[in-house]
Parts: structure tokens; sequence; C-alpha cells
């Protein structure tokens, strides 16, 4: 079987397209949570035909078929957990149509988000699913996980931004589909089905106009609590800022410390917000959101006045994961998101784990949307932190469950929280979305041991790798 | 249609009870067709059976409503207008832009897929549902998504079930993102003479302020009317009240530049009102002798698609009138002519020439006689063995609304 697939994609794809030495194979055994799943081989196709061609000869051969974008998954949705074959989406990285006019794109699966939309800039348009990992992650992988980030809070998450698809399904033929046809909605079903009902090979994206005026705000809280607090007080004024990120006082720290931003250090927690449209609204909008800051405990407020001050801070939040490294060797991030008035009690429920479990907790989280990240910090090479993180990162679900939460706001389901969906949905539930990945993937070859729980849930525990 | 005998009425207390109505019915063989407020029921075709219809009208309710977390669990059977009065006293909203609000439900405006003028701005009901249950024909309840506004747990299932047409099972409930009511609405309507039409659309496709809807409207007599003119121009602007100023302000300037010289402004509940006339008049069938068509496509191909349509309707002899949104790129056809009997006389030919002149041609509503004579959907997409087999396996007795969808389904 193994040199039976490698074997059939070299002769039918040609070395340039197939890797299969164990030394190549090693850099598709792994994504941001895992690794040492290494797959049978894999293909970095040019085009759809090819990967057409590939996904039929695995099928064939009766072996998995991975997708994979930058790797950058924090769930394990991009690792071989069964071996067979990885499909590398990094050659099809290209823009295929522009349509400036109707703001709509044409891209293959492997352009990276943000390289999106620097190139549609000069057209005054933008991509607005806008991921943290956006300088690195594909619209294809955002696609497979329905990715969010700090701007779907006015503007939603990937799903409200695809148009439409092309995807390969098990017999390598190749499909469309398009939400100005007539007939089931297949494209808000393939957006977040993480590769396990087909592999996408082009994606038409919904553009926006960019907004006339964009103006950022910062203002620092004693506490996460007294931000929550001023969050939903933000929202139920009627005002829907772009963004609205809180940060810790621990990632504040680290963050300033690697970035120089200006971040306040003596806060418990900071309070990004962003406004965008036209110019108008700028000022008012600002005035009433500084307002209700302060009537919630700010103890200050400052306004970012030039797009380089902007970006700096926005260069921070969204290098915040990646700053920890000086806390500790490594961390766990966590996805969960709760119901926005939950955010006081779940942030303070969370700190109490993090207590228990004698772990360093960072908090920083796309507040609006309720969508919390917490940053559990240890060090792999201690087994009793790797398994308290686990425990710990358990219990922070339950919890957000407990509060009428769900278990992944944006980083997906993948091979991590497979169990954890059992927790959330019953079997009636459960087996409606079996009844589609039937219909799609009745060989369960696309993506397997990922989203659906397995039959029992399994003794072994599996510390979680990070980055760091 | 081969159904003759009357079908027989059930209205479900709870979603329970509505799982084991399906479940009996699909142990017997009984057809069942789901009935909200039936305003939507001329899209699709008729189904081939019908022995049951099944009413949502005692699943009604807002449910979970906290508007400090601007989310709502709605059941089907609540009507728009309803949502509108609750969520509208927070001055909050979940824009349908649906049809006849008084009497169209949650579930049936869902289940039809529909979108409306606005969605370029808000979204289409489908991209604010948060979550759903749904009552499947084995009898079991199945939820999807959950109660906030961002979920990646497992399939987006509420995306499947919005716009199936009841074929796939009973949405009994959906959970909604609200939003915040704009403050300020205003409509401005402009008439636009023949030979100054292309000059208007591209002038409003150059605002800086761009209205939430822009449509341009040729005939429906009783709508957004502009005194003496057929053809005519209605821009939508909502927000701030600055916002709304300088939208109006410039929009008047660019038609002005493009030789229009008068435009009738409509404020607050008088251009609420307006909207809602016109969103009515899409599915509204007068003197049965119409038929009426929604196109899909491009918004830079929407005014086309009506030239061509009104090319069509002369050599069939039709009177023709039409809605091009220019923001969202449908194109609403609607053919009448002087007697039912005439129109029902050379319908498949004409049909025909239809489904030629556009690739994406749904029949949006119009004269039982005439839907009875076409296929509501024209042209089936390349994915209808997909299709199919998600049917078969949500309705493997095949009961639900048969033959009312696309492909037969």
């Amino acid at each position: 079987m193994v040199t039976s697939l490698a074997s059939r994609l070299l002769e039918a794809l040609g070395p340039d397209i197939v890797r299969s030495s164990p030394e190549d194979l090693a850099a598709y055994s792994y994504d941001a949570y895992s690794e040492g799943y290494l797959p049978t081989a894999a293909v970095i196709p040019r085009d759809a035909r090819e990967a057409a061609l590939a996904v039929r000869i695995a099928f064939e051969c009766g072996e998995p078929v991975v997708p994979r974008g930058a790797g950058s998954g924090l769930c394990g949705g991009a690792i071989p957990a069964r071996g067979g074959l990885v499909v590398s989406m990094v050659r099809m990285n290209r823009i295929l149509e522009l349509d400036v006019r109707n703001r709509r794109a044409r891209v293959q699966p492997g352009l990276i988000n943000l390289d999106l939309s620097r190139a549609i800039a000069a057209h005054g348009i933008f991509y607005a699913p806008d991921p943290s990992s956006q300088k690195v992650s594909t619209i294809g992988g955002n696609v497979g996980t329905n990715a969010g980030g700090p701007h779907c809070l006015s503007y939603g998450t990937t799903t409200n931004h695809v148009l439409g698809v092309e995807y390969v399904d098990g017999e390598g033929v190749i499909h469309h589909t398009s939400l100005d046809d007539p007939g089931y909605d297949l494209t808000g079903l393939l957006v977040g089905s993480e590769g396990t009902l087909g592999l996408v090979t082009a994606v038409e994206v919904r553009l926006l106009a960019l907004p006339e005026s964009v103006r950022v705000g910062l203002a620092a809280f004693p506490d996460v609590e007294s931000a929550s607090e001023a969050v939903s007080a933000i929202i139920a004024a009627g005002i829907v800022p772009t963004a609205l990120e809180i940060m810790d006082k621990l990632i504040t720290a680290a963050v300033e410390a690697h970035y120089h931003a200006g971040f306040p250090l003596d806060a418990g927690a900071v309070l990004l917000v962003e406004i965008a449209g036209p110019r108008d609204d700028m000022l008012a909008g600002e005035a009433a959101i500084a307002r209700i800051a302060k009537q919630h405990g700010a103890i200050s407020w400052r306004s970012a006045d030039d797009a380089a001050e902007r970006e700096a801070l926005w260069a921070s939040r969204k290098g915040a994961a990646g700053a920890l490294g000086r806390i500790a060797p490594n961390y766990y991030i966590q996805d969960a998101c709760v119901p926005r008035t939950k955010l006081p009690a779940v942030i303070h429920e969370i700190g109490r784990i993090a207590r228990d479990h004698d772990l360093p907790v960072g908090n920083v989280f796309h507040a609006g949307d309720g969508n919390l990240h917490p940053l559990l910090c240890f060090d792999r090479r201690d087994p009793r932190a790797a398994r308290a993180v686990v425990e710990a990162g358990t219990e922070i679900l339950t919890t957000c469950i407990a509060m009428g939460g769900t278990i992944s706001g944006e980083h997906g389901i993948g091979h991590e929280k497979r169990d954890a969906l059992s927790l959330v949905f019953d079997t009636a539930d459960l087996a409606a979305m079996g009844r589609v990945r039937d219909v799609f993937d009745p060989q369960r070859l696309f993506n397997p041991d990922k989203i659906f729980p397995t039959g029992a849930v399994c003794g072994e525990v599996r510390a979680p790798a990070a980055v760091a | 249609m081969t159904a003759t005998l009357e079908p027989r009425v059930i209205a479900p207390q709870d979603a329970a009870e509505a799982a084991a109505t399906l479940a009996a019915c699909a142990r017997d063989g009984a057809a069942v067709v789901a009935i909200g407020g039936s305003t939507l029921q001329s899209i699709g075709n008729a189904p081939r059976r019908c022995d049951v219809a099944l009413h949502t009208r005692y699943l009604r309710g807002i449910r979970e409503y906290d508007p400090r977390d601007m989310t709502a669990g709605i059941d089907a059977g609540t009507t728009l207008a309803e949502v509108a009065r609750v969520l509208g006293e927070h001055g909050q909203w979940i824009p349908f832009d649906a049809p006849l609000p008084a009497r169209a439900t949650v579930g049936g405006t869902l289940a039809a897929g529909w979108a409306g003028p606005r969605r370029a701005v808000y979204g289409r009901p489908r991209d604010l549902v948060l979550g759903s249950t749904i009552a499947l024909t084995d009898g079991t309840l199945a939820r999807a998504g959950g109660m906030v506004v961002k979920n990646v747990t497992g399939y987006d299932m509420s995306k499947l079930y919005v716009g199936s047409l009841g074929t796939l099972g009973l949405i009994v409930r959906a959970n909604f993102k609200a939003l915040p009511r704009p403050p300020v609405r205003r409509m401005a309507i402009a008439p636009i003479a023949d030979d100054l039409r292309d000059r208007t659309i591209a002038a409003i496709g150059a605002l800086a302020i761009e209205p939430t809807a822009a449509l341009v409207i040729d005939g429906f007599a009783r709508v957004t009317t502009y005194p003496g003119a057929s053809l005519r121009l209605v821009l939508l602007f909502e927000g701030s009240d600055a916002v709304v100023e300088r939208g109006t302000r410039d929009a008047r300037s660019a038609l002005g530049k493009a030789g229009i010289a008068e435009t009738l402004l409509l404020d607050g509940d008088a251009a609420d009102g307006a909207l809602t006339q016109l969103i009515d008049a899409y599915v509204d069938a007068p003197g049965e002798r119409t038929l009426t068509y929604r196109t899909t496509g491009l918004p830079s191909g929407a005014w086309a698609r009506t030239r061509a349509a009104d090319a069509l309707a002369h050599e069939h002899g039709l009177t023709f009138e039409s809605i091009a949104d220019l923001r969202t790129g449908d194109a609403i056809l609607r053919f009448s002519a002087h007697t039912i009997a005439s129109f029902a006389a050379t319908i498949a030919a004409f049909d025909a020439d239809v489904r030629r002149a556009f690739d994406r041609a749904t029949v949006l509503a119009g004269a039982p006689t005439l839907r009875a004579a076409v296929d509501a959907w024209g042209s089936v997409p390349s994915t209808i063995e997909t299709m199919r087999a998600i049917k078969a396996h949500f309705d493997p007795a095949g009961i639900l609304a048969p033959g009312r969808y696309v492909g037969a389904i």
C-alpha cells in the first residue's frame, strides 16, 4: 500500500510534485498544535487538475487525504492523524480573477490571507476576515476553519465572505458551488468543514470597500472584568466598533517588551478599540466610546492619531501569542466563545482554574465577540505541567459551555477537540452532521479523525505541543 | 399536480410534537408541506403530493433574547413583525428584508432562503443565523451552532437548512445575531430619463457614502412612485444623522451632474413603509396574469438583464416591469399579459426563451396556472447529484414537499 501510493503519484505527477522520502515528509507531520504523524506521501500541486488527480489516486489506494495550508492551525486540523496523503497548497497561491467593480475575487486556497488584501488595496477594497495569523495563514485554511479575527465583530467570519468554492471529491471530480445557484447551500456547508468533505481548490471571495476613515483608541483598566463590562456597555449603546480587543496585564507586559508600542504597564487590562466608516461618524463615535470606558473605570484613554501608531498597536495585538515566548518556554492557547455579558464571570473562573493547576495564564481575546483565548504557560519538559495544561484546558471548555458558550469560536475542532464536541452536541445533533459526511465522503478518507468524536473517549491524553 | 384531497392540517404545540409528527408521516408515507405565514409559498414548484400541511403557528415566541448580548433564539412560527417590534424596543433588529412581515414567519423566511435588497450591507438572513434546531423525519431534533456570535463546532448545518424549502426537515427554532437598528433612514426617489440612465447608474456606483440599497425600478406603479415617471432610481441611506445627510447630499449632487434635477425624499417611517411596500411587490401577483422571475448574478449586469428581459417581453407581446438591484445583482422581472388565457397559451415557449437568456432565473411569484406550467428552477446546478444525495440521507422516505425543490427533489 505504502509503495503503491507514492509510486502511483510519482508516475502520474512526477518528482517535482510528489514527496515521499521520510526526511521530506517530516515537514508535513505537524501543525501548530501537534506533531509526529508521518504521512505516506505529500504532493504540492500547481493547479486543481493536479490536486484532483492526487486525490483520486489516494482514494483508489484507500489512503486518507489531508489538506494543508500554512500549517498554522492550532487544533491539529492539518496533521495526518492516520497517515495517507498530505496535499500542500503552497504553490496554489494565485489570485485567479479580480473583479473590482463587483468586489469579487477568485483565488487559489494557498494564497496567504494578508497577501490578498495587500494585492487589492490600491483598488480601495479589502478582504475582511483577518485572523491574527494572517501573515502566514492561507485563504484555504481560513475556509477550512471558518476563521475569524479581530475584525469579525462588525464584518463577520470567513463564511460571510465566501461566495462559492471549487472542490474535489473522492473520485477526483472537480465541483463548483455558488451562492447565486439555486439549491442547497453547499458553500455554507463546506466553509468550516475542516477538509472533511472534500479538497477545496479555489475560493470565490467577497471584497469590501476600504472604510473612509479608521480610528484606534486604547483604554487602560484596573482589571479584565471592568474592561469586559465596558465592552458590553459600548455595544449596548448601539455602537458596533470594527474591533474590541482585550489584553490582560501578563500579555500586555510581554507585548510591550517585544514591540514597544506604548502600552500602559500599570493597568490590569487594556482595551483596544477600532472604529471605521465614514469620517462624519468618527469623532462622535470615539468620544462616546471614551466616555463609556471612563464610566466603567478606565484609568486612561489614548487615541492613535496616525496610521503608523495604529499599525504598531495592531501589530502588538496580533503578535501577542508570539511575544509570550518571553514568559514561558511553551504555551497552550485555548479558543472558546461565550455570550458577551458572561465575559467577566468566565474570566474570573479561568483565573481560578489556572491557579488550581498552578499555571500562569494570560488572556488576550476578541471581547466584542465573547471569543476567549486564554494562554496557559508551561514547560513541556515538565510532565506534570503538560498534564495540568490538558486538564485546565478541558475545565475551561466545560465552564464556557455551562455559561451558554461553545468550545471553539474560530480555531476549529480539528484533532484536538473532537472528543469535546460531544460536550456540546448530543447523538441526534452529531448524526445530522454525520449524514452530510456520508454524502460527501462515505469512505471517511477526507481528513479522518477530525471534528467527529471517537466512539469512546480514549484514555490517552496527548500533551498539547505549542509554538513558542 | 396529482393531489386531489384537501391536506390534513396539523399544527404541533411544540418542537417535540413536530418531530413526532414527521416521524409518523414518514412511517405512513404521508407527504408533508411546512406552512408558516404562506407568504413565500410561490417559491419553488408545487409539491407533487401534499397529505399533511404542517403549520408552525403554535411554535412561536422569542426566547433567550438578551439585548446586551444582541442574540435571540426565535421559534419558527414567530412573525417578522413581532421580531421587529420586540427587538425594536431595544433599538435592535434582524434585517430580514422579506415581504409581508405581518404574516411572514421566521421559519418560512429562512426555509425559503429569502435575501433582500439590503443584504450587501447587512448580510443575508443566513449570515445572521448563529444556530438552529430542526425536526427530522426520523423523529429527532437536531441542533447546530449555538447562541454565540462566533462558532466553529462541527458543520454549519444551519446553512444547509436555510433555503432548503422544507425538503430536509422542519426548522423549529433559529438563533440570531441582532444588529443595532440604524437610527436614521432615508429613501431618495429620482426619475430617470431614458437617455440618461447609463450615466445615472455610473454616478451611483461612485458614491463615497454607499446606499444600503440602490434599485432601478421600471413599472411597479403602486410602489416608490415618482409623479410622471415610470423609470426611477431608489436609494436608501441608513445610519447616523451625519452620514445619511452627507449621503443624500452627495447623491443629489451626483444625480444633478447626470442631468436629474429633482429627487423626492422620504424619512424615517415613510422610508420604512415605502421599502416594505416595494419588497412586498417582489412576490405580488396582481390580476392573476403575471409571472415574476428573479435572476441572480453580478451587480454590474443587473440592469442589462432587465433590458434583455424587456426585449423578450416585446417579442412575446407581454407587458414588462423590473427591479434592477445595483448592489446585490438581483434582477426582478415581472411579465404580464392582457388575459391569463393568452399568457397560458404561450407560456412554455416564453419560459424556454427566459431560460435561454438567463443562466440563473427562478420563478418568484405569479398566477398559479402559469407557475404550474413551468419548472420554477429552470436549470439545475452542476452539484445536483450531491444535493439529491443530501435529500436521500435526510428524507429517505421522500415525504417532505416532494418535487418542490431544484431538480425535482
